[in-house]
């Protein structure tokens, strides 16, 4: 049940777009984090390199007197002079005391990010981004200096809160995945366009299916596209070959049922006779009325027999045919008829050129040779010979020859064997139904049958196909 | 002649028994191919009709599991569709003959009188040993050119023996290619009917056609 739900959810068009939205997300989401990434550490080299330029500043706008620091001049940056302004400035001592800040830094509490730089060799930088104790965040710019004249090493620092840069971030960031975003839907709704787009033909070969089960429609019509057409082709056969076959159904039902009246109206007859008479003498029931009756109902009994091979024989449609071993078979009904007429001590002449393939239904092949050959040994003598070449005359064509040494067919009957689909009920009494069922089957590959005398007297029966191949036997047997 | 029919319709299996055993075959019949394939691996049998289609195990396979036990007696089989495909792969199988559905019994008696013919290395349904000849299909025997009247058993025994001619035949043999299976096994019915064939066959006591081998059976004289 389970599985049956699964199979009638399974939709092309939802694997293909949940695929692709799978393969988007994944390809977007890695092009955001790169670029991210990359926007990120952008803005803090541009950071660094500013903080660097301020270090310069502040270098040239500090003295030093005895171990005192001051600021000669008013710092070229106005944010240092604003108290809270976000932009920093320290000295601080070897001991990591501070010995200056610059008035934008007068509230602020430096105390736990000393110590960050400790270490500092002379004219070496140190960049980072440190959290202070009240929770703000710095970028942190440092360089070692040692005074003209002095031994000890000083180190400058230039603080810039992160905050202005984390908002540039985080405004990029937002624009950046909002675009990412944007452009995910668009791809989404123009796949899905496409899709729907490209599986319209799958789509449009359902409704057609769909109008041919419903009877509007004979056959799949529509143009479509070049790889859906071996489909279509091919089941276009099939609905044809479908079709014939019904037909044929009908028409051997028919066919029997009208068949069957004629001896059933005899017996009938017979049968109405029969109770007059013996009611009047019970002695009359003779001889010649059970012949009768026996006789129709042997003729019923061929009748059934023979529609019921006409019934179930294939269409003889070569588009859809399987490749059958002319050799094969006609050695395996050999094999088979000389066991049955193992007594008959036949003589038997196989001349059958190897690598021929009839292009149809095995049975049906079995069928047309099985009852040739059948004949050939029943009615024939002690000799029987079976050929099959491939003739250039009048054109290319398979053909199959059955002769024997028996007394031949007489021209009547070769008649009526070349009427192709002759009903039974128009058949001479006692007539076998082998051929007219070898007739049919020919006929329906477009085959022909000619009936003669063969070289030896007896019967001569040739069998003609254009439906056939001839492969090379070592290709096909490696 | 003891004979194994598989048929899985009632009705034509019943006909066939009775039709059979009218003419004087002994007969085992079966309604699927597995019971077949029991009677067909647990008794000996001279010849079997098979139908090809049937429940449990299909007539082809039961043809090839008999045939791979390394049974050789006749086969005929009885085919319903009567396409060659099938009449090919029965055959192919191990089958002898086959006959298509409906058919008429002269014609199953016809083609298993040909069989079991065969199957005893015979041509002709004539067979003639000296001045005894027995004709297998209108099951008739002669003596010098006279016919021979014999009743329906001493005719299935002298039958059994001359088809195995020169051949020593058990009683155990006799017994089961001759009587149904409850048969008193014990009863000197057999000694009876082979006294009464030799005073009819050879009423001067000079042929000496069928030999008693002490211990052993009978054996049919091929130079009587």
């Amino acid at each position: 049940m389970s599985a049956t739900t699964r199979t009638s959810d399974y939709s092309l068009q939802t694997r293909l777009l949940t695929a692709v939205s799978v393969l988007l997300t994944l390809f977007l989401g890695l092009t955001g984090v790169v670029l991210d990434r990359a926007f990120r550490s952008s803005v803090e080299a541009g950071v660094a390199q500013q903080l660097q330029v301020q270090l310069y500043v502040l270098l040239s706008a500090v003295e030093e007197d005895n171990g005192q620091f001051y600021f000669l001049e008013d710092l070229r940056e106005p944010r240092f002079s604003q108290l809270n302004s976000g932009l920093y400035a320290l000295v601080s001592s070897p001991a990591q005391q501070e010995l200056l800040r610059s008035p934008s830094a007068l509230e602020r509490n430096f105390d736990d990010l000393f110590g960050r730089w400790a270490g500092l060799g002379r004219g070496e930088t140190f960049f980072a981004r440190e959290v202070a104790a009240d929770g703000e965040e710095y970028f942190i710019a440092a360089y070692g200096v040692v005074w003209e004249n002095g031994e000890d090493q000083y180190d400058f620092v230039v603080m810039e809160s992160t905050g202005t840069s984390v908002a540039e971030i985080n405004n990029f960031r937002a624009s950046l995945w909002s675009w990412l975003g944007g452009v995910a839907v668009l791809l989404l709704v123009l796949q899905l366009l496409l899709l729907r787009w490209g599986l319209s033909p799958l789509r449009r070969l359902a409704e057609d299916l769909k109008r041919i089960e419903s009877g509007a429609s004979e056959q799949l019509t529509g143009a479509y596209p070049l790889e859906l057409r071996p489909v279509t082709e091919n089941l276009n056969l099939l609905i044809k070959t479908e079709r014939k076959q019904q037909a044929r159904y009908r028409e051997t039902l028919g066919d029997l049922a009208h068949s069957l009246k004629t001896p059933l109206a005899v017996i009938a007859g017979v049968m109405n006779g029969l109770s007059e008479k013996t009611a009047a003498a019970p002695a009359a029931v003779n001889e010649e009325q059970i012949r009768t009756v026996e006789e129709q109902l042997e003729r019923m009994n061929q009748i059934v027999g023979y529609q019921l091979q006409r019934a179930v024989k294939s269409t003889g449609s070569t588009a859809l045919a399987r490749r059958v071993d002319v050799l094969d078979v006609a050695r395996r009904i050999l094999k088979a008829l000389q066991k049955v007429y193992a007594e008959r001590q036949v003589e038997v002449v196989c001349d059958i050129e190897p690598g021929l393939v009839f292009l149809g239904d095995e049975r049906d092949l079995m069928e047309v040779l099985g009852n040739v050959l059948d004949n050939a040994f029943k009615y024939g003598g002690h000799w029987l010979a079976i050929s099959a070449r491939v003739t250039q005359v009048p054109s290319r064509q398979l053909s199959i020859v059955v002769e024997d040494d028996g007394p031949g067919i007489s021209a009547t009957h070769q008649e009526f064997v070349l009427q192709r689909g002759a009903r039974l009920d128009t058949l001479v009494q006692g007539q076998g139904i082998g051929l007219a069922v070898v007739t049919d089957i020919v006929g329906s590959y477009g085959g022909q049958i000619d009936v003669g005398t063969g070289q030896r007297g007896g019967a001569r029966i040739q069998l003609v196909f254009q439906n056939f191949q001839t492969t090379d036997i070592t290709a096909s047997r490696s | 002649m003891r004979l194994l029919v598989v048929e899985d319709q009632s009705l034509l299996r019943q006909q066939l028994v009775l039709g059979l055993t009218r003419h004087g075959y002994v007969v085992d019949d079966a309604a699927d191919g597995k019971a077949g394939l029991y009677f067909a691996s647990e008794f000996a049998y001279d010849a079997a009709i098979i139908d090809l289609g049937l429940p449990l195990l299909d007539g082809i396979s039961l043809i090839r599991q008999i045939r791979a036990q390394g049974k050789t007696f006749p086969i005929l089989i009885l085919t319903a569709r009567g396409d060659w495909q099938d009449k090919v792969e029965g055959l192919d199988a191990g089958a002898d003959d086959y006959v298509v559905k409906p058919f008429q019994l002269e014609e199953i008696l016809a083609r298993l009188n040909a069989l079991l013919r065969r199957a005893a290395g015979f041509a002709k349904s004539l067979i003639e040993f000296g001045p005894i000849a027995l004709d297998i299909t209108s099951k008739r025997v002669t003596l010098g050119g006279l016919g021979v009247e014999l009743t329906a058993y001493e005719y299935k025994l002298l039958e059994y023996l001359m088809l195995h001619p020169g051949q020593v035949v058990s009683k155990t043999e006799l017994t089961e290619h001759l009587y149904a299976q409850d048969y008193d096994r014990d009863s000197n019915v057999l000694e009876v009917f082979v006294r009464r064939l030799r005073q009819k066959l050879d009423p001067q006591d000079t042929l000496h056609p069928i030999e008693t081998i002490r211990g052993q059976g009978y054996r049919f004289r091929t130079d009587a």
